[in-house]
């Protein structure tokens, strides 16, 4: 395959992901009115409400927030002039205005894009990336961020996180009112049964699939980056690289907290999960075999 | 009720017409804005040439073929003005460049010299600048020509005055050139 079908499938499957979360929050909402009856038809809103505000607040700050978080330094083209040389000619490259540019003082290399349109991008990088790579790779890294800024991947993710945080809230509140006895409608009991312990099931796992979603479709993000890097640098060598020199290297981001740890270009906390399907990135192995069979299509 | 439905089909074909309009104007300025990117690219490593020469001069004097090369090279890119010119003289340039920098090879004071490394790296970066807005020039080009040639965007190009752009190809000899086997 090479970038632009690759490109098409990995949109393709971003949207299926985000019906799939559409569907699901439909589920938990039926399966409530099943259970508890009309009661809970209020709490359906009250949920997405609260999501949505929790989450599009750091949304619409992420460049500010984030830099906090991390503890990355905004640079300017004085303090690193090679370093912007290679992100400016990505922007030619993209069509994309020049992003801000932070360092974060780290001997991991790691890098990470963030803010909420193309205006407001912020791109980091670590001083261990800047010292581990060459100039074609920096140039794949930089790609790859970009390709973030320009997939609008700070929308999609903030998507997914209102949609994954409402189901939360969602079954939370109900498991709660089904604690505290409220709730069902014990005159309406002629109800089926099997229906009640599917309405049931689904309540309980609704947060569980909803968290598998939104690491898919980070995962399916992560692959989009990479074939809209290739698309900007034509070049899937130095990315290639670039991951491999990343796999080889076995430190790790020092975080200050665990919630950003999706943004960088190699999940500080992917090596811990459980298992593939919670992980935010796909595996580095996966993402280099990718990236070689383009490259032996040229 | 037959008026509504009337009016509504004619304020839908309003709107597909002005859509199709706006998206060749649109285009047709996505390519002149990626031209003018070529051509600030350009004028830049034109400016950095000569500050490269005297610094490899310094070190050779001698090589007097190399340096003129690049001196008539960077004449004509800066004063072509169609695209087939430009491309062409950027090529030449891009290939007399080549050639200071084998050049300097030989040298390994001047290769060390910091003046020297600097100017390498901004020669560099700049290089993959005028390649890269070449490359979005093109693809800008590709877009435009193929709604110029497609359904339904065809009608619509002799009146928005949109008409299919050239592409921007350079000459480059080392591209062309078969590569030699030895046995």
């Amino acid at each position: 395959m090479n970038f632009r079908s690759q490109q098409a499938a990995n949109r393709r499957k971003t949207i299926g992901l985000l019906v799939g979360m559409g569907v699901l929050v439909w589920l938990v909402a039926l399966a409530a009115l099943t259970y508890f009856g009309q009661s809970t038809t209020a709490i359906v809103p009250i949920a997405v409400g609260i999501a949505l505000i929790s989450v599009w607040g750091s949304y619409y700050g992420s460049d500010k927030l984030v830099l906090t978080m991390t503890g990355a330094k905004l640079i300017q083209e004085s303090d690193n002039p090679k370093l912007f040389g290679l992100i400016q000619e990505i922007t030619i490259a993209s069509g994309l205005p020049m992003p801000k540019v932070a360092i974060v003082i780290d001997s991991a290399p790691n890098a990470f894009a963030t803010g909420r349109n193309q205006d407001h991008a912020l791109i980091a990088f670590t001083t261990g990336i800047l010292d581990a790579m060459d100039r074609d790779q920096l140039q794949g890294v930089i790609a790859h961020e970009l390709a973030h800024v320009a997939n609008r991947d700070t929308l999609v993710s903030a998507v997914a996180a209102t949609t994954a945080g409402a189901i939360a809230i969602l079954s939370d509140m109900l498991m709660r009112m089904m604690w505290f006895g409220g709730g069902r409608d014990r005159d309406r009991s002629g109800g089926n049964p099997i229906l009640l312990v599917f309405s049931l099931l689904i309540l309980i796992l609704a947060p569980i699939a909803a968290v598998l979603l939104k690491s898919a479709i980070s995962r399916k993000r992560e692959s989009l980056a990479d074939a809209t890097a290739v698309a900007f640098t034509r070049n899937p060598a130095g990315l290639r690289s670039a991951l491999e020199v990343l796999e080889r290297d076995s430190t790790v981001v020092r975080q200050k907290s665990n919630s950003i740890a999706h943004i960088w270009i190699e999940s500080p906390l992917d090596a811990k999960a459980v298992s593939k399907m919670f992980a935010t990135h796909p595996p580095i192995a996966e993402r280099i075999a990718v990236l070689k069979a383009m490259e032996s299509l040229n | 009720m037959e008026i509504i439905i009337v009016l509504g089909v004619i304020a839908l074909v309003i709107l597909f017409v002005v859509a199709q309009y706006n998206r060749l104007i649109r285009l047709n300025i996505s390519v002149d804005e990626a031209w003018a990117q070529i051509e600030v690219q350009l004028k830049r490593r034109a400016d950095l040439i000569p500050n490269l020469v005297e610094s490899v001069k310094g070190y050779a004097a001698h090589e007097q073929s190399t340096f003129d090369a690049v001196v008539t090279a960077r004449a004509k890119a800066t004063t072509a003005s169609t695209v087939a010119d430009t491309a062409a003289a950027d090529g030449m340039l891009t290939q007399a460049l080549r050639g200071l920098l084998a050049v300097a090879e030989a040298y390994p004071d001047l290769k060390a010299s910091a003046n020297f490394i600097s100017l390498q790296e901004e020669l560099a970066t700049t290089e993959n600048k005028v390649a890269f807005s070449r490359q979005f020039y093109n693809d800008n080009v590709r877009e435009l020509n193929t709604a110029v040639k497609t359904v339904p965007t065809n009608f619509f190009a002799g009146f928005a005055k949109v008409s299919e752009r050239e592409f921007y190809e350079v000459e480059d000899p080392q591209d062309r050139k078969a590569p030699s086997v030895k046995f």
